[in-house]
């Protein structure tokens, strides 16, 4: 009896250990070549969200709340042409612009910010001034 | 049974082995059945280790006393529930649950993993396979939990066994060491994590994002552990101390320390890509620690009241330790250009240099520690005498230390990110300032003269009014925005930021567990020789003694006293301290009576029957303040799940939206 669950153990150890069948690999991860950026990105629409959030309660004046924002901002946008400029090396060819997405109806509503009411001239998933989604019934 | 055991810890090892080998061949020659093959390994483990672990549990409960492990450890008078403890109560079958504790990690880390990282889990799982082959390196052929009693080639079985040392049997003991140890084991995978990202480069942190949850979990039962052993401590041991700086205390302790700093700095790197060396560093060092303390636990090096005897084990975990370090700081020092912070502190007004003073503090106050543990050792090998470093030292270095870092739990929360002007902090501090300052005064006036005592409570006041004002103007903030109720608005504060409000909720434990310390100042005791009909007096309790007996059941025999309190000539209650000695064991124990009230508890010990006169010798204890020790455990314990609860403000963006300048801005209004 004894003999008999030593050796199911060991070959049971053996046989799930060794073999691995052509399905059980994963499907290759995409890579994005950007993805290191686009965390970076993320990081910076939290410190937006923060500033917002710690001006709303008084932490901050009005000049570092305004002076720390426009030093976000710019950050963003230097890391968004760096996006832009490793995508172009990538795919070899001139900046796409950002599609439109299908899923925002192409209002004004749209394209303003229900946290803070800044208008932009396109629709924006993420508010570029209080870091807030823009979507209807978010932030 | 035994052989089974045995077979599946061996079978195990080789496993682990295997997979170690596996992963790494597989990265590097490009073979992902190799990779995959080594995870299934990690799978098997489990389940061997699980055989393992049920064999010996089998064992203990059907008193199987053919077993050195059984029989040194349980006997058949053993209530169940702590023949089913006495799995880790002893060296060999607690060295068997940290490794299945590791194993239930790894198999849940590569399952969880197992589309996403495939550049980096070869050999996050290598670095985990590395560290269980070693502890089944112990069991398997060093330190076995399946060894049999035997007399010459014939096993035999005890009559009985030893029993479970009866210190350990009490309820919060039944759950320390398995809370300790999911902390202490469940560091494995940050660290093991933080090499994946190190060896293939990653760029990004992703290694901190999939481990920060991780990190959190374990830091939480590396908590609960430490604070579940000295509730142990207070109610078991007769002295009513919570905390002795015994060296494997301090060992729990150390890693704590860390990880705290750890936890903290996480956030910079995460908010700001700074400190990457620090955050490496850091997790390395709480592993390292953990490992460390497994050591002087296990080993017996250090002389304390909790380690187990001396063993054969202790030279194998300093061969593993020194590779350990050895090639962590290669590894790092070697990566020092991919660990370059991505930004610079920008004000010394600032969150971050807060929490990068409460970085230096805390790894201040663990190499204080570690060098007040470890003293006894450097001192024997340079002067060949064991010099010991008693509380006094612990105390006078980590009080002030320990205040200072209370004050920095209440500056973080009052200044902003990146920067703030003096003005804002002008406005921020007054309030808490004069709530601490008017906390001083009153209680100079009531006559408190204790200067570290005085300190506490003032800090206490000073950080609990920080953490409410955040609170409150949060939810204030929400109130009118969203025209909530306080309470709803409250709920919906802390979710939208678990993270920032769950911490909050953190340090407020904290601040209720210093008040808890702060009381100790004003500890009040008395030693008397009784008989039936004395009185005990003190403070403003006094204590009778109704009535002494003595018995004894098949486990144990004891003396008992039935005391009645009274205050101002009330009768408020009547306590029952025991003095238990177990046959078993050969030891004596005290069951100490508390009265637990929120502002003291008394403490009665039934010290021992006085050899001259017989009488029954009681101790009695008043402790100010210690059930708020308590009470901060439990609030830590609960703002750490609040932490581990998604925000509710998801953290995804647009990947392909380019960021636009407002074509009109509204002004934001605080």
């Amino acid at each position: 009896m004894i003999l008999t669950v030593a050796a199911l153990l060991v070959i049971g150890a053996v046989v799930f250990t060794l073999f691995v069948r052509q399905r059980d690999l994963p499907a290759p991860e995409p890579v994005s070549p950007v993805e290191h950026l686009e965390e970076r990105k993320a990081r910076i629409y939290d410190g937006l969200r923060d500033l917002t959030f710690e001006f709303r309660v008084g932490k901050l004046s009005e000049a570092d709340y305004q002076r720390t924002k426009a030093e976000l901002q710019a950050e963003l946008k230097r890391l968004e042409e760096e996006i832009q400029a490793v995508l172009e090396a990538e795919v070899g060819r001139k900046a796409i612009p950002a599609p439109p997405r299908a899923d925002i109806p192409a209002t004004e509503e749209s394209f303003r910010c229900l946290s803070c009411g800044a208008i932009f001239d396109r629709p924006m998933k993420f508010c570029g001034e209080c870091g807030q989604p823009m979507r209807r019934g978010e932030g | 049974m035994e052989n089974l055991g045995a077979l599946a810890i061996v079978l195990a090892f080789t496993l682990a082995v295997y997979s170690v080998a596996a992963s790494l061949a597989g990265k590097w020659k490009g073979r992902p059945y190799l990779v995959i093959s080594a995870e299934r390994a990690v799978y098997a483990i489990w389940f061997l280790l699980s055989f393992a672990s049920a064999l010996l549990v089998y064992a203990l409960l059907t008193d199987d006393f053919r077993l050195a492990y059984v029989a040194g450890h349980s006997n058949r008078d053993l209530p169940i529930l702590y023949k089913f403890a006495a799995w880790w109560g002893g060296q060999e079958g607690s060295l068997l649950f940290w490794s299945w504790i590791l194993a239930s990690y790894a198999a849940v880390v590569v399952y969880t993993n197992r589309r996403r990282f495939r550049d980096m889990m070869p050999y996050v799982t290598a670095t985990l396979m590395v560290t269980m082959a070693f502890f089944l390196l112990l069991i398997g052929f060093v330190v076995s939990p399946f060894k049999v009693l035997a007399v010459g080639r014939e096993v035999i079985a005890a009559p009985d066994g030893r029993g479970l040392n009866p210190l350990l049997q009490y309820w919060a003991m039944a759950l320390h060491p398995p809370a300790l140890y999911l902390g202490f084991v469940g560091f494995v995978v940050p660290y093991a994590f933080a090499m994946g990202s190190l060896i293939t480069r990653q760029p990004g942190d992703a290694w901190i994002h999939t481990t920060r949850r991780w990190t959190l979990v374990t830091w939480g039962f590396q908590s609960a552990g430490i604070l579940l052993g000295a509730g142990w401590a207070y109610a078991v041991l007769g002295w009513g101390g919570y905390w002795g700086w015994d060296p494997v205390e301090n060992a729990s302790l150390l890693p704590w320390l860390t990880a705290t700093a750890f936890l903290h700095s996480v956030m910079m790197q995460e908010k700001k890509g700074m400190m990457k060396v620090w955050n490496m560093v850091l997790v390395s060092a709480t592993f390292i620690l953990c490992i460390f303390g497994t050591f002087i636990t296990r080993s017996g090096l250090i002389s304390s009241v909790h380690s187990f005897a001396q063993s054969p084990i202790a030279n194998y975990f300093v061969v593993f330790l020194a590779l350990l370090i050895a090639g962590t700081t290669w590894l790092i020092l070697s990566r020092l250009d991919y660990l370059k912070s991505e930004s610079q502190l920008e004000s010394v007004l600032s969150r971050e240099s807060s929490f990068l003073f409460n970085n230096l503090i805390l790894v201040a106050s663990c190499f204080a520690v570690l060098w007040g543990t470890m003293f006894p050792v450097i001192s024997e090998a340079f002067t060949g005498e064991q010099i010991t470093v008693g509380p006094p030292f612990f105390n006078r270095v980590n009080i002030p230390i320990g205040l200072f870092l209370l004050f920095l739990t209440g500056v973080g929360p009052l200044i902003a990110w990146r920067r703030s002007s003096l003005e804002s902090l002008r406005r921020a501090f007054l309030w808490p300032v004069v709530g601490g300052l008017a906390t001083a005064a009153v209680l100079l006036a009531a006559g408190v003269r204790h200067f570290y005592a005085l300190m506490c409570f003032s800090l206490c006041t000073f950080v609990a009014w920080t953490i409410v004002a955040e609170f409150y103007r949060g939810a204030r903030a929400i109130r009118n925005r969203m025209g909530l109720n306080w309470a709803r608005a409250v709920v919906e504060l802390t979710h939208r930021n678990t993270r920032r409000y769950g911490g909050y909720v953190v340090h407020m434990g904290i601040v209720f567990m210093f008040i808890g310390f702060a009381g100790a100042a004003f500890n009040r005791d008395t030693t008397v020789e009784v008989k039936i009909g004395d009185s005990i007096r003190l403070g403003a309790y006094e204590l009778k003694i109704a009535k002494l007996d003595e018995g004894r059941n098949p486990n144990y025999s004891w003396h008992h006293a039935a005391v009645e309190v009274y205050r101002e000539g009330r009768k408020l209650d009547t306590l029952h301290p025991e003095r238990r000695f177990y046959f078993a064991s050969e030891q004596t124990t005290s069951e100490v009576a508390i009265r637990r009230q929120l502002n003291h508890d008394l403490y009665l010990n039934f010290a021992g029957i006085s050899d001259e006169t017989q009488n029954a010798v009681i101790q009695v204890y008043i402790f100010p303040l210690v059930s708020w020790i308590w009470i901060g455990s439990a609030v830590l314990f609960f703002g750490t799940i609040l932490c581990l609860i998604p925000s509710k403000v998801k953290l995804q963006y647009a990947r392909t939206e380019v960021v636009g300048v407002a074509r009109q801005q509204a002004p934001v209004r605080p």
